[in-house]
């Protein structure tokens, strides 16, 4: 046995496997960081008036009322509207086109539209909206994120229906179920944890989306819950605040954010309790 | 699947009056008829999605690349004045704050995967795990602002003039480094997209080891292979096209990513050698000029961008699910 | 080619005539003929069990019978399957409608996730419309007639997926009947049971014959010889040979029979 050569890969070993942990530790040192940050500053502008008031003009404290509350406007209408066709289109996919070709064309457009970049859909719903209305508003924000919606819940409604054991499918069919009785009272049954998950984690992917608000639910500084004019919404506030020189503004920006950060990790933590304990 | 051919002429001719279960059957037929073409008209639609982001961006990047042509892509102007706009300062942005995300996230990423398969302690892999999955979806608008207030001021007090002083001497690859230290800038964007898909590399990069059949390692830990050789030689080219697929997937990600850029990429229209200079991207163009542009041939180069963003972000993410599918297939045997 | 001529003497066998009539059947998994002219009497209030050495088509066989098969593309039957003067077989024949005449029991039981009763209640739904009362009726006199009442009448509104394996796969037999089918189909129905189960899988088969035509797939000979009135052996997509089950099990005319039943393979 060559003693030297045994010397050797046992010290590139150890080498190597430092330099992981090493990346490891550094790595998730930034993300750690990150969340610390946040926290102190979000934490430090937290209060009730956050709230209770609206967005400020410069110089002058206020709250995020209008933005937090066009921001649930903005993120429901997304889950209304994009939900039911995803679910039915996912439906398809595992179901009555399950050896189609149509699927498999679905399939992977769907994945690209997955990770598509945001600002892009953005564009499409101004020209698709905006330019055809004349106005900004808070409808085309809302199909914006509707559109984000679609293909996170197309694929775990695809996967989740997809596990449903087909002995389960053949039951219900010999009972004389049509498919569409199979589906509604068994598929959607036994999958139903699973698609609950996959709607929140649209949800939250979605509540923290700035770049297809941009230009159009565009940003209102007032009180605003009309689906035809401009709609404020958190993440472009922030947006707007942060870039600001004023300092309410700024802090104004951090609670923001934290509040978004919040309501996302909630969100998915759910998510993942929910599909970790999976009873009927 | 045979289709359903019901047509209630027929099965009226056909009805049988002793069988009362004939008469709830035309109904029965024709809503799973209904559901199966709104199911499939559901489908259609997403591919319906896609073809109109594709039609809208072309449609609305006419103007535009009527008036400049091919030239577009080349040309570095961007004056809105004087109404000559040219792509290239964008691109180079939006690709080298890439091209930094990836030299710096990927290696980390990795390294975190490999930590969390093969040398975390049992107990501590779920927990790591999910808060890395965690921080996967956390919004960019949050590495942002982040990025904005905290890491900017940081790397222009401590770390940009350290590089200045050092690299910045360095005789072929000085004018990388050249210049004063801004704090936001092409490098602070890219370090910052790291950061922000570091989690997602390591996540998906993690899922594709798992899927490495204990089998192959415990034979080659069994041959006295050491960690290090087992992840090099057994590990890695077991999942290469999963590795390389998800990295891509990620290079997606960063190259479309909007809001964690515009904050701290200094927006500025121009190609500078030094990585430490204020430039733009795509996304951070669109982002921060749509709405302010007044000029159709504005708004239309800022649209030509946009489909300049899509048309390669498409190409990307179709190579990496391209490479992803070959691995299921592989794994589902 | 089979010999299929029952000897109408067997005392189980008087007075029986056919409710279906498989004739020259084929079937094909893609290019893959796995059944070759199979031609097989049914006979009405009758249990006739389909043996052979796995692989041998004797679920492909049974899965024709209430079509179940199309529900996966690329497969195929040739023949007839006459049931009540009509050819099952012919597309015009909804699948829906035959195969709540035509009912079906699996080899795992497949209890939906939903109540004891929904169970039930799914596959009535389907074809009455029965008040709130008759459902109750129809919910009870199912589970009664599969000895299931006593055991689950204080929980008939919780989560099938509670009860015990032998309980799943009589409540699946239970939401079977209560469509009151014509035919019930058993798909090795106690092969995931364990021996009391099984004994009680049984009493219930011999049952329910009084008003069902009864077709098992089993690879237990056995429970063929407990069951079954008449008995079919198939072997690599043939009907080799089928008569009364005590003629099969005591003087089979084919020597494969003979190796089957006698445990020499399979």
């Amino acid at each position: 046995m060559d003693r030297g050569l045994y010397r050797r890969r046992i010290l590139r070993n150890r080498f190597h496997m430092t330099m992981a942990v090493a990346t490891a530790v550094f790595g998730l040192t930034w993300l750690v960081l990150i969340l610390a940050m946040l926290l102190i500053k979000g934490i430090a502008g937290l209060n009730l008036a956050v709230f209770t008031e609206m967005t400020p003009p410069p110089g002058s404290s206020g709250g995020l009322l209008n933005a937090i509350v066009g921001s649930l406007i903005l993120t429901t209408l997304g889950v209304l509207i994009g939900t039911p066709i995803a679910i039915l289109a996912g439906t398809y996919m595992a179901e009555y086109g399950r050896h189609s070709k149509l699927t498999d064309v679905v399939r992977f457009i769907n994945d690209i539209l997955l990770s598509a970049p945001s600002i892009v859909i953005g564009l499409f719903v101004y020209g698709i909206m905006v330019r055809p209305m004349g106005y900004f508003s808070g409808i085309a924000g809302s199909v914006a994120l509707a559109i984000l919606v679609v293909p996170v819940v197309v694929r775990t409604t695809e996967d989740m229906l997809l596990l449903v054991p087909s002995q389960m499918r053949e039951a219900a069919a010999a009972l004389g179920a049509p498919r569409w009785h199979v589906i509604r009272y068994v598929s959607y049954r036994a999958a139903k944890t699973g698609i609950i998950t996959g709607i929140l984690l649209a949800i939250a992917r979605i509540s923290g989306e700035t770049a297809p608000l941009l230009f159009t639910a565009l940003n209102n500084q007032f009180w605003s819950t009309s689906l035809l004019a401009p709609m404020p919404s958190l993440p472009v506030v922030i947006f707007q605040f942060a870039l600001s020189p004023y300092e309410d503004w700024q802090r104004l920006a951090w609670t923001g954010a934290l509040l978004i950060t919040i309501a996302v990790l909630t969100l998915s933590i759910v998510a993942r309790l929910l599909s970790s304990k999976r009873t009927v | 699947m045979v289709e359903l051919t019901f047509d209630p002429a027929e099965a009226r001719a056909a009805e049988k009056p002793q069988d009362p279960r004939r008469a709830s059957l035309g109904r029965l037929i024709l809503t799973d008829r209904f559901f199966k073409l709104l199911t499939r008209a559901a489908a259609a639609f997403v591919l319906l999605i896609l073809f109109g982001v594709i039609f809208t961006l072309v449609e609305g990047s006419i103007p535009a690349l009527r008036e400049f042509g091919p030239g577009f892509v080349w040309t570095e102007d961007w004056n809105p004045v004087k109404e000559r706009f040219g792509a290239l300062a964008p691109i180079y942005g939006t690709l080298v704050t890439s091209i930094i995300a990836m030299l710096v996230a990927v290696p980390i990423g990795l390294g975190i995967a490999i930590f969390l398969t093969e040398l975390c302690p049992i107990w501590l892999r779920r927990p790591i795990g999910t808060a890395i999955e965690l921080l996967a979806g956390i919004p960019s608008i949050i590495y942002g602002i982040w990025g904005l207030f905290i890491f900017a001021p940081f790397l222009q007090q401590y770390v940009q003039p350290f590089l200045i002083s050092t690299l910045g001497n360095v005789p072929g690859i000085g004018w990388l480094f050249a210049g004063p230290p801004y704090g936001i800038g092409i490098l602070t964007a890219g370090l910052i997209l790291a950061i922000m898909v570091l989690p997602f590399i390591a996540s998906i990069t993690r899922d594709v080891f798992e899927t490495v059949p204990p089998v192959l390692k415990e034979s080659a830990y069994g041959l006295g292979a050491t960690t290090w050789e087992v992840v090099w030689k057994v590990v890695l080219p077991y999942t290469r096209a999963g590795v390389i697929g998800g990295i891509m997937l990620a290079l997606g990600r960063a190259l479309g990513e909007t809001m964690a850029v515009t904050f701290i990429i200094g927006n500025a229209h121009r190609i500078s050698g030094s990585i430490l200079q204020p430039g733009t991207t795509i996304s951070a163009s669109i982002a921060n000029e749509f709405v302010e542009a007044l000029q159709v041939l504005h708004t239309s180069s800022l649209m030509s961008l946009g489909l300049i963003l899509f048309v390669i972000t498409f190409i990307v993410l179709a190579a990496a699910r391209l490479l992803l599918a070959s691995l299921n297939k592989r794994a589902g045997g | 080619m089979a010999n299929f001529a029952v000897h109408a003497s067997a005392d189980s066998l008087s007075n029986a005539k056919p409710k279906m009539d498989i004739k020259d059947l084929s079937f094909f998994y893609g290019d893959n003929k796995a059944l070759k002219d199979i031609t097989l009497p049914l006979f009405e209030k009758r249990v006739t069990a389909l043996i052979g050495p796995s692989g041998c088509g004797k679920s492909t066989l049974l899965r024709i019978l209430n079509r179940i098969y199309e529900l996966y593309p690329g497969q195929r039957a040739e023949g007839t399957v006459m049931l009540d003067g009509e050819n099952i077989l012919d597309p015009k024949l909804d699948a829906n409608y035959l195969r709540s005449k035509v009912g079906m029991v699996f080899q795992k039981p497949t209890p939906f996730p939903m109540t004891i009763y929904d169970n039930i209640a799914f596959g009535v739904k389907l074809y009455q419309k029965p008040s709130r009362a008759e459902m109750d009726a129809i919910v009870e006199s199912s589970l009664v007639r599969t000895a299931l009442w006593g055991e689950v009448k204080d929980r008939l509104h919780t989560s099938a997926l509670g009860l015990s394996g032998g309980q799943q796969q009589r409540l699946c037999i239970a939401r079977t009947v209560a469509v009151k089918p014509e035919v019930v189909l058993f798909d090795e129905p106690t092969s995931a049971l364990d021996p009391i189960s099984t004994a009680k899988i049984e009493e219930l088969i011999d049952e329910l014959k009084r008003d069902f035509t009864i077709v098992i797939v089993t690879h237990n000979m056995q429970q063929a010889a407990r069951v079954a009135d008449l008995t079919a052996f198939m072997y690599l997509g043939d009907l080799i040979e089928a008569g009364p089950t005590t003629t099969m099990f005591s003087t089979p005319k084919d020597n494969r029979t003979l190796d089957y039943i006698t445990g020499r393979f399979g």
